[in-house]
């Protein structure tokens, strides 16, 4: 946790009493859930065991639909299990309330989303600086203007969404979250709609974020990606079928290729 | 094959649309509503004119309305039967359909306590006639209790007239006493045609309830008003077709072979006739500008909110196009949603129109009433409100396609195309720092990324503001005239009594004594009042003028005067105007006017003089008719010394209604008025205005909130992934709420501006242009109350603030997962 975010009487306060004491430890104990399509009951996550401990680069990966999203929806409390346990920095998050939970992911857990979801009436600057002011971090201009800097768009900070490329919002995005200064940063596919370089950029940032000790949740379904993760965790049918470091080794970003 | 294809497609559209409408009809329903309320108003208020029209035919026919009328001279009377057979004599004789001869006498009618309050006491108007005619000529409709049944009694019962009755709270039976001690009891309560509308005395105000009318049996009448056998009035209706000039021409010469005196006057005379008739076009036309601003209003409001519920759809379009369905199947979906609120509007329309109809049906009726009342639905009106109500949304809808259909395909599929097309505007003013954090300035910039959208939901919650201020601010205007006008006539005393004496009598008459020293009279202020006209270029813009002489110096109740000039051309008499008076004879103070007037002349008759006089000041009064001059002036009419009205003050221990009783019967005297009467009856010439505009101000209000509820849910829809975005960052939903609510707060200030402004720019022209001709007597200034600016606030500000709070639970219960995965 930064200086800032320690001085914050607020999050200091949230996280030393409710989740500092477990720090941002991720456990999920026989985790399933299940919606009901109509007459017909669809299994998003089927037994889902995973422990993921402080300051890790995780990638989650998977065809699409095995439940990676919804995996990462019920990490980030945006979700609630059917049945079984999910506890995030200690926090019950099938237990909590509506309130406990939106405290979870205001002080605790970051998103970046595929599709961006900037606001767009806000300039990028006031984008991350919403981050910011969401936890409750002091100097929010301040701490967004560094965020823009982390990711490389200090001269685009006065610029709206619709002002920048795909790849631009992105980082916007990501700067968003880092401005929160949460300790977990949950991001599905925060690639998915960017060319190589871009996305290489990307991964750069967030690698980063895990080096600085975040822990770093990364959904994708580019198996190229998971390579530079420290685990890959890969799902199929709403089960893990595999979890442990990349096959063939952790890669540079540098050999990445897609 | 080409046709299989696009009929399946055609089908499938259809599913969509319906699907469509199943997933937004709350929306659909509530943007019909918003039509229909501007269509129902429209027709309804529209539709006045016609129906008093019919209404007014239909009563003046089933009581068979005389065509023509002799009334013999005052005091002339004549033998039972001769009129009739002069009638019968005529060239033209069988021209004439019906003839009924009558007495009418002029009488006083004491009430006696009503309901444990003071008795009323006023002039009366006895009306001989003959009850149950086969073929009747201004027949009595009872509208309470019965008629008298023997025509032939001496002193059977009566009918008293119904407004009268109503304005002074009689029952539907009883008695009453009349001139001479007669009682005369009175079975029920009803009208005769020519008194659909009738006047006061002389020197009352618009009061019908200044003079009791009682219908008798011919014979009663003689018998209470001591003319046997008697009659002075005969009425009777011609056949249709024939020339009612030719009859009446050949009634006046019978008339003057018989040696009587008299005059004969047609239908169109009547007072009753006039007003009915006339008044009508003079207020359809303000009801029609306000019913146009009403539907303007719904229809810029419905237009706003359909093509926002259909640019919702662009993005679809856009894969549509992407696909290559052709342009006009691509319309279909967008182009139903207008379709289904035009479908429902209209139906709705109906209802509302039917709903409001009826609702300005009893206000007719109670206003006026008059034994038919019509009020047909009228489809022709309500046809033109429905074309729009039919064309608005589906125009509404077509922009948005046509928008839509403008862009290539590959931006209109591109994820945030909708949120990519921003202003001008948006660019320059992310250039400006706001103070605060971003969820304080997400509300401004909010509006400021979409200018037009915020502009176009402001115009049209501002466009029923507009509706609500014009209609409320009407209300608040009459009130304030009225008021003024009441402060005016009571300020000082308003326990004043004005007394209406027959003729000129000199300052120190037996006349004026036996006033003064009436019991119960304090004391009097002596003074003239006398008719006049002020001549204006254009002799169509003559104005009456009631001028009153009141000793400036001395009385105790003396005009306010708000705008003086000195004089310097003293020998010339000075005249006080109401603002209205000076604004329509385009005279300022210190200029002169001409008035017709009577000027007494050496033998003690009257001829008609033009003099010039100084307009020495304005006074405070809105009513055009007043004006004042000092009593000194009396002389340039030949009136020195003269009295035809008194000031009476009451002492102390009396009330006016004691002094009215004191000074009833006194010789000379024709009327006695209470000067809070006056205002009462002015109130009572608003009633009909005020409560349609009451009427107009309900639906209106509705109109608004309607129009503010919906343009913040679409709102909320529009920015729902916005919204889950916040929620995904750990904003409580009372926070999301928050934003939404200051961004309601923005588009309402500018609402609620532009209702404001709009509404005093309608309201000025409407009592500028069509005030002046529906209510010409009275000088209404644009008044806006702060009641009206706190309920303009409350609609515009307050309740599009308050309406995302009804959105609370839907945001408290948003899957957040599926809306953070949605793209516009």
């Amino acid at each position: 946790m930064s200086e800032d975010a320690a001085t914050s009487g607020v999050d200091t306060g949230f996280v030393d009493a409710r989740v500092g004491h477990e720090g941002t430890r991720i456990d999920l104990d026989d985790v399933s859930k299940r919606y009901r399509i109509g007459d017909v009951e669809v299994t998003a996550l089927d037994g889902i065991n995973l422990h993921v401990d402080e300051a890790a680069f995780v990638a989650i990966v998977g065809p699409s639909g095995c439940g990676k999203t919804t995996l990462l929806n019920m990490i980030g409390a945006l979700d609630t299990p059917t049945s079984g346990s999910i506890r995030v920095g200690g926090v019950d998050v099938g237990g909590a309330s509506l309130a406990d939970r939106a405290v979870l992911r205001r002080h605790t857990v970051s998103f970046i989303f595929q599709t961006f979801n900037l606001f767009p009436g806000l300039t990028a600057v006031e984008n991350v600086q919403f981050g910011a002011d969401v936890a409750q971090r002091s100097n929010p201009s301040g701490r967004a203007t560094r965020a823009l800097e982390q990711v490389g768009l200090a001269e685009r900070n006065r610029h709206f969404p619709h002002q920048l490329s795909g790849g631009e919002q992105q980082r916007v995005a990501i700067a968003r979250a880092l401005a929160t200064d949460n300790p977990i940063l949950l991001a599905d596919e925060p690639t998915g709609e960017l060319d190589f370089r871009t996305g290489v950029q990307i991964l750069q940032v967030l690698e980063a974020q895990a080096r600085a000790g975040m822990t770093v949740l990364v959904v994708t379904h580019n198996r190229e990606i998971a390579r530079v993760a420290d685990r890959v965790i890969e799902l199929s049918s709403g089960r893990i079928v595999s979890d442990g470091p990349p096959v063939g080794g952790k890669a540079d970003i540098g050999d990445l290729q897609w | 094959m080409v046709t299989a294809t696009r009929g399946r497609l055609g089908g499938l559209w259809l599913r969509w649309s319906w699907r469509d409408f199943r997933s937004r009809w709350v929306a659909v329903v509530a943007i019909a509503l918003v039509l229909a309320i501007g269509t129902g108003v429209y027709a309804g208020l529209s539709s006045t004119g016609e129906w008093r029209r019919q209404s007014n035919d239909a009563s003046f026919g089933a009581l068979s309305m005389h065509d023509l009328r002799v009334t013999l001279s005052p005091g002339t009377f004549t033998e039972q039967g001769g009129l009739v057979e002069a009638v019968r004599g005529l060239d033209a004789a069988s021209s004439v359909a019906a003839v009924v001869e009558r007495l009418v006498v002029d009488s006083q009618v004491d009430t006696g306590p009503i309901s444990g309050t003071e008795s009323v006491l006023v002039p009366a108007r006895l009306v001989g006639m003959t009850f149950g005619l086969a073929q009747p000529v201004d027949s009595v409709w009872v509208r309470d209790g019965t008629a008298p049944v023997d025509d032939q009694s001496e002193l059977g019962s009566a009918v008293m007239e119904a407004k009268f009755a109503d304005l002074r709270g009689l029952p539907t039976q009883g008695s009453v006493t009349v001139t001479g001690g007669h009682t005369v009891p009175y079975s029920g309560l009803g009208t005769a045609p020519e008194d659909f509308f009738y006047e006061g005395p002389e020197g009352t105000i618009a009061a019908e309830g200044e003079l009791a009318i009682l219908y008798l049996p011919l014979a009663a009448a003689q018998d209470v008003s001591g003319h046997p056998g008697m009659v002075n009035d005969i009425v009777l209706t011609i056949v249709d077709g024939t020339d009612r000039d030719v009859v009446e021409a050949e009634l006046a010469a019978v008339i003057s072979d018989l040696g009587l005196s008299g005059v004969v006057s047609t239908r169109d005379d009547a007072d009753a006739v006039r007003v009915l008739y006339e008044d009508i076009d003079n207020d359809q036309q303000f009801w029609n500008a306000l019913s146009a601003l009403v539907l303007a209003a719904a229809a810029l409001a419905a237009f706003n909110l359909i093509s926002r519920i259909v640019e919702a759809q662009r993005r679809e379009i856009g894969i549509g196009m992407a696909l290559g369905v052709p342009r006009r199947q691509l319309a279909i979906r967008p182009l139903m949603i207008g379709a289904q609120v035009a479908i429902l509007g209209t139906i709705a329309g109906l209802g509302v129109g039917l709903v409001v109809g009826n609702a300005f049906g009893a206000l007719l009726e109670s206003v006026r009433p008059l034994p038919e009342h019509r009020t047909p639905f009228q489809f022709g009106v309500y046809a033109q409100a429905a074309a729009l109500g039919v064309v608005i949304p589906l125009a509404a809808s077509a922009l948005p396609v046509w928008r839509a259909l403008q862009v290539e395909p590959i931006e209109a599929i591109r994820t945030g195309h909708l949120t990519a097309k921003t202003s001008r505007l948006t660019s320059w003013t992310g250039h400006i720092r706001l103070p605060g954090s971003t969820m304080t300035q997400m509300p401004i910039r909010n509006v400021m990324r979409t200018p037009r959208r915020a502009i176009l939901t402001a115009v049209g919650v501002g466009a029923a503001i507009t509706a609500l201020v014009a209609v409320l601010g009407m209300v608040d205007s009459f009130a304030r005239a009225n008021q003024q006008a009441n402060d005016e006539f009571t300020k000082g005393n308003p326990d004043r009594v004005v007394v209406q004496l027959d003729t000129f009598y000199p300052n120190e008459s037996a006349a004026v004594t036996a006033i003064r020293d009436a019991q119960s009279v304090d004391h009097i202020d002596a003074g003239l009042r006398l008719p006049t006209t002020a001549l204006a270029e254009d002799p169509d813009a003559n104005l009456d003028l009631l001028v009153e002489f009141v000793d400036l110096d001395q009385a105790v109740w003396t005009p306010t005067i708000e705008e003086v000039s000195t004089p310097t051309d003293t020998s010339r008499a000075g005249i006080l105007l109401a603002r209205k008076a000076a604004d329509d004879l385009a005279v300022d103070v210190g200029g002169t006017i001409t008035l017709r007037h009577p000027i007494r002349t050496d033998v003690g008759g009257f001829s008609l003089a033009e003099t010039e006089f100084v307009v020495r000041g304005i006074h405070a009064n809105p009513i055009r008719t007043f004006a004042f001059m000092d009593l000194d002036d009396a002389s340039q009419f030949g009136l020195e010394g003269a009295v035809n009205v008194v000031q009476a003050y009451p002492t102390e221990d009396a009330s006016k209604s004691d002094v009215q009783r004191a000074v009833f019967g006194l010789a000379g005297v024709t009327s006695s008025q209470p000067i809070a009467r006056i205002s009462e009856a002015i109130d009572e010439a608003l009633d009909q205005f005020l409560s349609f505009l009451f009427v107009t101000a309900a639906a209106v209000m509705t109109l608004a909130l309607l129009i503010a509820f919906n343009s913040t849910r679409i709102t909320v829809e529009e920015r729902q992934r916005e919204h889950a975005t916040m929620r995904a960052f750990g904003l409580p939903v009372r926070t999301v709420i928050g934003v939404v609510v200051k961004e309601s707060v923005i588009i309402g200030i500018v609402a609620t501006g532009i209702g404001i402004g709009g509404g005093l720019i309608f309201l000025r022209w409407m009592l500028a242009s069509l005030a002046r001709t529906t209510l010409p007597d009275v000088g209404i200034d644009t008044y806006v109350s702060p009641t009206t600016i706190g309920v303009a606030a409350i609609v515009g500000i307050i309740a599009v603030a308050a309406a995302p709070l009804f959105l609370a639970r839907r945001l408290q219960h948003m899957n957040l997962p599926d809306t953070l995965r949605v793209m516009e």
